[in-house]
């Protein structure tokens, strides 16, 4: 799998710093079993081969380690590394950055949910 | 274009009116009917990220994909913060998101669906980054031990989307050859390679010094 996209990934791969090499050096196979399930979703066979599956993550681990690199010398200028950075970094990506606010608010409106419920059930408990 | 009498080409051009968000791909694929339905499902869907699934008729309630990340049916392990309990807030208890219009188009489709398509569609909505795994690779790389939750659902569904958009251009790559069956390695990296021409693909701005 080293000579996988040989010629964009090495150049990223030489280009990053430590972190990210001590990073690609786990286990394979961390993100396979949901690239499977991902992957079909998306309109690959029922049963995508391995080495696309490992390939696929290769790239994904590479994607996410560029874009924090990223994000971090967004962050850096003021200090911690914040959600808000990752927005910044998609905007000119409108599917992206829809689904991301999206996800955002639905997190929101279930921890509402959730706090709502659960002064509900003390509720419940005091009048008994 | 051939017309098939497929039910889901019959409701999806009831929906062309209102285009959702939809990418450059999404073009670039109109011609590839051959492929079958079930490929163009994943591009449409794909590109509507406000697609909102308020469809009871999946027996398997399909989870509202909360960070996209959440394990379909194993238990929660990193249960140490603000960690939800688990998908199993109804999904009627939630509003309605984007239009009615919308919603209801979408169960018009979903109500014609095949199996086939039905169960790959609910790979697409329900599969995702386990959050767990997601957040160590997000602190090897940052090097800092704490990531929050927003971020790790954040970059998750970034890494998803990303997923898809690899998939979607390997399948055009594979109808452009016109092979077929699973997608091989060369795929990939052909639709890689054509992501970056596009500058999908975010690359060090900076020159690396002493090349």
């Amino acid at each position: 799998m080293s000579t996988a996209g040989a010629g964009p990934s090495s150049k990223v791969k030489t280009g990053s710093s430590q972190p990210s090499e001590a990073s690609l050096k786990r286990k394979r196979g961390m993100f396979q079993k949901d690239l499977h399930h991902m992957m079909y979703g998306f309109g690959d066979d029922a049963n995508p081969l391995p080495e696309t599956v490992a390939l696929v993550e290769d790239i994904v681990v590479d994607y996410v380690t560029e874009l924090v690199h990223k994000a971090q010398d967004v962050a850096t200028k003021r200090g911690k590394l914040l959600t808000e950075d990752f927005l910044f970094l998609i905007r000119k990506d409108l599917p992206k950055l829809n689904r991301c606010t999206e996800l955002l608010s639905m997190n929101e409106e279930l921890k509402q949910a959730r706090k709502a419920f659960e002064v509900d059930e003390e509720k419940l408990v005091s009048i008994d | 274009m051939k017309k098939s009498k497929d039910p889901f080409e019959i409701a999806f051009e009831e929906q062309e009116e209102s285009p959702p968000e939809s990418p450059v791909g999404l073009d670039e694929n109109e011609p590839q009917t051959s492929a079958g339905p079930s490929v163009n499902l994943g591009e449409d869907f794909a590109a509507n990220p406000t697609v909102h699934t308020t469809d009871p008729s999946t027996s398997s309630a399909v989870p509202v994909a909360v960070g996209t990340s959440g394990p379909i049916a194993k238990p929660k392990e990193d249960d140490e913060e603000e960690e939800e309990e688990n998908m199993e807030v109804e999904l009627g208890k939630l509003p309605s998101r984007g239009d009615p219009d919308k919603t209801a188009k979408m169960q018009e489709i979903l109500a014609h669906f095949t199996t086939d398509q039905m169960s790959r569609y609910e790979s697409f909505r329900r599969s995702g980054f386990q959050k767990s795994n997601m957040k160590r690779l997000l602190s090897s790389i940052t090097g800092s031990a704490k990531i929050s939750i927003p971020m790790t659902i954040v970059v998750s569904g970034i890494a998803k989307m990303f997923v898809g958009e690899i998939v979607e251009t390997a399948k055009v790559v594979m109808s452009e050859r016109r092979e077929s069956g699973p997608i091989r390695p060369c795929h990939i990296r052909e639709a890689y390679r054509r992501l970056k021409v596009d500058g999908k693909i975010p690359k060090r701005s900076v020159p690396r010094l002493f090349r």
